[in-house]
């Protein structure tokens, strides 16, 4: 039966166009989906369904989109980057809008940017230096390029989030710093002394959390072992990659079931 | 495993499909709401397993001239989740009648 034929021709028109919308992979049942709920809300000759069915369809097809990206980009490491430089960019328009104009704002960022340079790298020495990483072992040990990748995503994470976290001490003490320049300098260094740490903190965090392969975030907490059961029994968590690449175990306690975090390779990387 | 927890349209249109509307537009109908809330509800139960959606059978719609639609049937999750809805939401079961 030509369904599409027996539409209006609002209908195949919007459909031909929302089609454009949704996923290649989803679009043939999407259209099937559509073309037989419009036939059937036109066959059943009540004014104004046609129109709302209109509404319905975009946004059916817009959440596919949605989806799509979402399953796409969810945990990916170029989410983490983007969304980091887009925090950036907020504060620095958060900092512009007390400045009132850039010529006020540059030079005084730029003071304070010289400053920053100064006191980042002693705050990162410190956060390496106090920070309780784990130690993870890897069967992807010996791949210098995933290793260069992992390490090239942390440098520019960690960067990012220094950056981000100098922008917002800024933006705390930018309201202040003309009546009380000498206590807003102080109150900038402290506030982003505290930000990088906490910042340089979530960065170790989130890079023990992915994948050695994809660098995604990992998924699907599972708990193991009994939790009243410490010593004698296993139990840790483990950690899937969302794509199947690798498992990572953490034990509860470095002495029982494993002596230390272990990251087990599901699907050999293709690289 | 605890149920999720639904919005109040998620919720009326999961308890619609329970008692038996199992077509968009029936439940359009029955509960109220716009194609614009129902559609996109309808992929997010989906996806989250509370419904399967499943096609007519393309002889019993021939014989009847019209085109197979898809039709959304609840799960075990599903049902769960609705009996959850319907504690968290008590006058759900009176929005939506049983369907004859």
């Amino acid at each position: 039966m030509r369904t599409e034929t027996a539409l209006p021709r609002f209908d195949r028109s919007l459909l031909r166009a929302a089609a454009r919308i949704v996923p290649a992979s989803e679009r043939g049942e999407w259209r099937r989906t559509w073309q037989a709920e419009l036939w059937h809300a036109h066959h059943r000759g009540r004014r104004g369904d046609g129109l709302d069915l209109s509404a319905g369809l975009v946004r059916d097809a817009l959440w596919l989109r949605g989806d799509s990206w979402r399953r796409m980009f969810s945990g990916t490491p170029t989410l983490c980057l983007a969304s980091l430089a887009g925090l950036c960019m907020v504060a620095m328009l958060f900092a512009l809008a007390f400045a009132g104009s850039w010529r006020e704002l540059s030079p005084h960022l730029a003071e304070q940017f010289r400053r920053f340079l100064v006191a980042a790298p002693l705050v990162v020495f410190v956060a390496f230096a106090t920070g309780s990483r784990r130690y993870v072992e890897s069967s992807t040990a010996g791949r210098k390029l995933l290793r260069i990748r992992r390490q090239m995503f942390f440098v520019v994470k960690t960067a990012l989030a220094l950056l981000l976290c100098f922008l917002l001490s800024a933006d705390v003490c930018l309201p202040i710093s003309l009546r009380f320049p000498n206590t807003a300098e102080l109150l900038q260094i402290f506030f982003f002394v505290v930000l990088a740490l906490v910042g340089l903190r979530w960065a170790f965090a989130d890079q023990e959390q992915r994948c050695e392969q994809c660098l995604r975030s990992l998924a699907l907490p599972a708990r193991v072992g009994r939790p009243s059961h410490n010593l004698l029994e296993w139990n840790g968590t483990e950690q899937r990659c969302g794509q199947g690449h690798g498992l990572l175990s953490v034990p509860e306690m470095e002495s029982s079931w494993r002596q230390r975090s272990q990251w087990v390779e599901l699907e050999p990387a293709g690289v | 495993m605890n149920a999720p927890r639904l919005s109040h349209s998620a919720a009326l249109i999961l308890k619609a499909l329970s008692l038996g509307y199992s077509f968009g537009l029936d439940v359009m109908e029955v509960t109220g709401l716009p194609s614009g809330t129902v559609y996109p509800a309808l992929r997010r139960l989906e996806r989250d397993r509370l419904v399967e959606s499943k096609w007519e059978p393309e002889e019993e719609a021939a014989a009847k001239q019209r085109p197979a639609r898809r039709y959304y049937e609840v799960t075990r999750a599903g049902k769960a989740a609705a009996l959850a809805a319907t504690e968290r939401y008590p006058l759900l079961a009176r929005l939506v009648a049983e369907k004859r």
